[in-house]
């Protein structure tokens, strides 16, 4: 399960199930990446907002890659270390691209409902 | 999820490679090497954890998910009190009903013999007895003659076994000073050794035992246990039994209480010779015991197939020899009479309890609806429970939870039921076991096994995956999109939705009025039974038995007439009779006879059984049935004047058509008894309530060779039972050790005779009055239901004019026709059914309108009932209420 913290107070939320999972996937459509790499990637994207717990991540990573979402394959990195790396799989792309838009619906009905209330 | 993919190792080697690239970053920016290295174990947290986390995820997580959705199911159901109890209650009762039935079935019905191999025992049958013999059961006793020839045949069938009870009750036993009765049989030498019956201590019984009719017994291990507190010692004590002194030789294995299901014998003796041991604890007849008189049909014999031989070969072996003892002690066959044929029956517990059998395999039909109710009731909650829940599950798939995830959800939420329930359904099972096993007379141990175990187990595990799996249907049916649909009433009512519980309501309504059909068809058998006119008067009556020990014929009689004069002299007793059958017991003596010296002619077809009873002064008048013509007997008739008889209507109208029968003789079919009718009696109930009115007679009992046990009557003013213990004093002023033997009132003992029919049709009743219950909260939940969901329809409708009136009748109208279409579905079977239980009916017909009648109205009335709250709730909607909610 994605534990995730925001970095101004370390109040820990317990945000729902899959959308680290969401995250993950969002990631590595832009190509095969190592765990250090998705949880810094993930950092740098959300602004700063999301801190990955690396524990977690890849117990993630793992989760996903049992349901044949992303597959692994040990390989080198940039600055040559030994590292496995991870890539979509044609499932977890349509699985990313319907709860993407699962997502975004939800978000936009969350936003209403919130944006409402604060006018 | 179950099989590890990947090596532990592997997963460290990635996590090593991922601190490793994490401190080269940090690195990068600044740090120092030792810095950057604490700083990636600080972003990463702790490495044992997840590594321990990785660890048992493949083998763990399974479990883990499991505690978790448990949890969480438990949380949902607290949420909903009313529908948790309703479920467990409703699969509590249907399933401990089925369990207890399905019990007490396998007990009675499905058990075998405790004995070696019973696959190869068999009971022996007779087609019918030779005329000019008395039997115990007409096709299944036999002569002593019989078993004599036949186990002395040695083929076919090694050994023949015969038992016969010492009394068709209970016999007195005396062990140290306290008098009791138990079930004792006489048995052959070869009992144990031929069933293949252990015995726990002790030794069984040998050859020359049987010959020399030893005064030794086998205990049962019951008996041991309740009389004896499992006394080691046991071996050498003196039972006394009928005051004959018997030792204790041998302890039978546990479990072991005779071969007859239900039954419960406590000791086993040889079979004997002396007077007061006779078969069945009958006086002598013409100082004839069982043994010595060739025509008293009254052993019952089991067999073992000898080796090799099936069951065609020992009969074709055995007819002959067979066919030649049935003639003993009466010459040949008359004429054109038909000889009686040997076979072998299935010697195991059902073949003795075909009385049982029909009744409980109604019962079983029956709480098998009922279970089907139930479960269709719990699968409606749930379905209807989860119809409302549909945005929840919508929300949770859009955020990511899988199918498997809501199925296991779903999934722990039935468990939780299931398992509730069940531990519930066994307590009400043990509860209404032992209520069942009473009414079956089942006095051996009724301890659940592990086949009724393993039944209820594979019901609740069905019933566990069909809750699983039906609400999954709508609960997947919503999809994700629906998260986005924000109003109640547009949800909600998706065409189709509830069609399915329509249908399975009107099915639930056909279960109810077939089951409501069967209850009311037994129950006005019940009621016709205890309105049945029993002929007589039997308030005031009451009856015991005493069994002197007496030696010759006059002293019996003299015994009696005292007693009878001790007995009318106390205070309240209005008469005094005795009877040598006591009535409403069952029992009878049923014989050919002579009418004026000859057997008499009878029309092709009907039969000139009579049935016989020896009786004391003033007998009708103490029973209060009406002499119609001539006298009642009296204390004048004695073995010194004439012998007299009295005869019952039905006797007049079948042997002195369109005679006066008074002053004609009537006589023992063997010509040695004759009796002048002096009084002709209505017909009256004899034996149980149930009979059919049959030509009877009755002698004086001072004028018959009799003596021994009789049953005294007496009639008494005020309680019955008052008198007894005034009673028990005047027999004991005789002998102080006599024990009044089954006191009970006259209508008591005649109820017994139908307290089956009473237990069936109680407990028909019982389930389908459960029926209704259960369809109506079905009923309800389904139209509450769906009120709840039309509540902005039907603000709209009253916003548009509809009237309140307009409103009920919507709702109600939805009811009735699914009542009226499972009444249509239900009344095919119920036919079925009532033709099914044409034998247990007594007064009725299997097409009772009476019963239709009150069935109809029955679930008519739970429709009614069930619909009154929805539509009361409608008719109350307030439509700008309604129209404002979303």
């Amino acid at each position: 399960m994605g534990r995730m913290s925001t970095q101004e107070n370390n109040d820990r939320i317990a945000l729902l199930q899959g959308t680290l999972d969401l995250l993950i996937l969002k990631i590595l459509v832009l190509g095969p990446c190592h765990g250090q790499g998705v949880a810094r990637l993930i950092q740098r994207q959300s602004e700063e907002v999301f801190f990955v717990d690396h524990g977690s991540l890849y117990l993630a990573l793992q989760r996903l890659e049992d349901k044949k979402w992303i597959r692994a394959k040990w390989g080198v990195s940039e600055n040559n270390r030994k590292a496995r790396f991870y890539s979509l799989t044609p499932k977890g792309r349509e699985q990313l691209t319907e709860k993407a838009s699962d997502w975004r619906r939800l978000a936009r009905a969350m936003g209403l409902i919130l944006g409402g209330e604060e006018a | 999820m179950f099989r590890r993919k990947r090596s532990a190792e592997d997963f460290a080697a990635e996590i090593k490679a991922h601190l490793e690239l994490e401190a080269d970053e940090w690195n990068q920016e600044g740090m120092s090497e030792e810095q950057a290295r604490t700083q990636a174990r600080r972003a990463f947290g702790n490495v044992a954890v997840a590594q321990e986390l990785f660890h048992l995820k493949g083998r763990w997580q399974w479990l883990d998910k499991l505690r978790r959705d448990l949890r969480f199911a438990l949380r949902g159901l607290r949420h909903s009190p009313g529908f948790a109890a309703t479920a467990i209650l409703t699969l509590a009762l249907g399933i401990g009903a089925n369990t207890a039935v399905f019990s007490v079935m396998n007990a009675v019905l499905l058990r075998s013999l405790p004995v070696s191999d019973p696959n190869r025992l068999v009971y022996l049958r007779t087609s019918n007895p030779p005329r000019g013999t008395g039997t115990i059961d007409s096709t299944e006793t036999f002569s002593y003659a019989v078993y004599d020839a036949l186990r002395h045949q040695g083929r076919g069938l090694s050994p023949v076994m015969a038992y016969v009870p010492l009394s068709s009750s209970r016999v007195a036993v005396r062990y140290g000073s306290e008098p009791e009765e138990a079930e004792g049989d006489m048995v052959s030498a070869t009992f144990f050794s031929g069933l293949g019956v252990k015995l726990l201590r002790g030794r069984g019984f040998r050859e020359e035992d049987e010959t020399d009719h030893a005064p030794i017994a086998v205990i049962s291990y019951n008996y041991w246990t309740r009389r004896f507190a499992r006394d080691p010692d046991v071996l050498g004590k003196t039972l006394y039994v009928n005051d004959v002194a018997i030792t204790i030789v041998g302890v039978a294995a546990e479990g072991f209480e005779g071969v007859e299901g239900g039954g419960s014998t406590d000791f086993w003796i040889p079979l004997q010779s002396r007077p007061e041991l006779n078969a069945w604890g009958n006086p002598l007849q013409d100082g004839k015991n069982y043994i010595a008189n060739q025509t008293w049909w009254c052993l019952r014999l089991i067999g073992r197939l000898a080796p090799g031989n099936s069951r065609m070969q020992a009969v074709a072996q055995l007819q002959p020899v067979f066919q030649r003892a049935a003639y003993a002690g009466l010459g040949t066959p008359t004429e054109g009479e038909k000889p009686p044929i040997l076979s072998l029956a299935d010697a195991n517990l059902s073949e003795y309890n075909r009385q049982y059998r029909n009744p409980l395999h109604m019962l079983m039909a029956m709480v098998g609806l009922v279970l089907l109710i139930a479960l269709t009731n719990v699968v409606m909650l749930l379905m209807a429970r989860n119809r409302v829940r549909q945005r929840e599950f919508s929300v949770r798939q859009a955020l990511g939870a899988g199918r498997g995830e809501l199925l296991r959800q779903l999934l722990a939420e039935s468990l939780i039921l299931v398992t509730a329930g069940g531990a519930l359904a066994w307590a009400f099972a043990v509860m209404a076991t032992r209520l069942l096993g009473r009414w079956a007379q089942i006095e051996s141990s009724l301890a659940p096994d592990r086949t009724v175990l393993l039944f209820t187990l594979g019901v609740l595990v069905i019933a566990a995956i069909l809750f699983s799996l039906a609400p999954l249907r709508v609960a997947l049916a919503g999809g994700a999109e629906l998260a986005l649909k924000t109003s109640a009433a547009t949800s909600n009512t998706d065409a189709g939705k509830s069609r399915a519980g329509k249908v399975i309501v009107a099915l639930q309504m056909a279960l109810c009025v077939v089951l409501l059909v069967g209850a009311g068809l037994l129950i006005r058998t019940l009621r016709n039974l205890e309105n049945t006119s029993l002929g007589m008067q039997t308030d005031g009556l009451v009856v015991f038995g005493v069994k002197p020990n007496i030696q010759s014929i006059p002293e019996g009689v003299a015994f009696y007439v005292n007693l009878m004069n001790k007995l009318r002299a106390l205070p309240g007793v209005e008469s005094v009779t005795n009877m040598e059958d006591r009535i409403g017991s069952w029992s009878s003596d049923n014989s050919d006879m002579r009418v004026d010296g000859q057997l008499p002619d009878v029309a092709n077809g009907s039969s000139r059984t009579v049935r016989s009873n020896v009786v004391g002064p003033d007998f009708f008048r103490t029973l209060g049935v009406p002499v119609l013509a001539g006298r009642d007997f009296a204390d004048s008739d004695t073995a010194a004047s004439p012998p007299v008889g009295i005869i019952n209507e039905q006797f007049a109208k079948r042997f002195f058509p369109h005679q006066n029968p008074l002053g004609h003789t009537i006589g023992t079919d063997n010509g040695r008894y004759q009796m002048t009718v002096v009084g002709v009696v209505r017909d009256h109930k004899y034996r149980s309530i149930d009979e059919e009115p049959i030509p009877m007679a009755w002698y004086m009992y001072a004028q018959i060779p009799m003596t021994g046990a009789m049953h005294v009557e007496m009639r008494v003013h005020g309680e019955p039972l008052a008198i007894l213990p005034s009673a028990r004093k005047a027999v004991q002023q005789m002998n102080p050790t006599l024990p009044l033997i089954r006191p009970m009132t006259q209508r008591a003992q005649y109820d017994l005779t139908i307290s089956s029919q009473a237990l069936f049709a109680r407990l028909a009743g019982f389930f389908g009055f459960l029926a209704v219950v259960l369809v109506a909260t079905g009923l309800y939940g389904t139209l509450a239901y769906r009120v709840s969901v039309r509540t902005a329809e039907i603000g709209v409708r009253m916003a548009l004019g509809a009237r309140r009136g307009q409103v009920v009748w919507m709702i109600l109208k939805g009811s009735l026709l699914l009542t009226a279409a499972g009444v249509v579905m239900g009344v095919p079977p119920a036919i079925l059914l009532g033709r099914a239980l044409t034998s247990s009916l007594y007064g009725i017909k299997p097409l009772d309108g009476v019963s239709y009648l009150l069935a109809l109205m029955g679930v008519a009335l739970v429709a009614l009932a069930a619909s009154a709250l929805p539509a009361a709730r409608a008719a109350s909607v307030d439509p700008l209420t309604a129209l404002r909610t979303d």
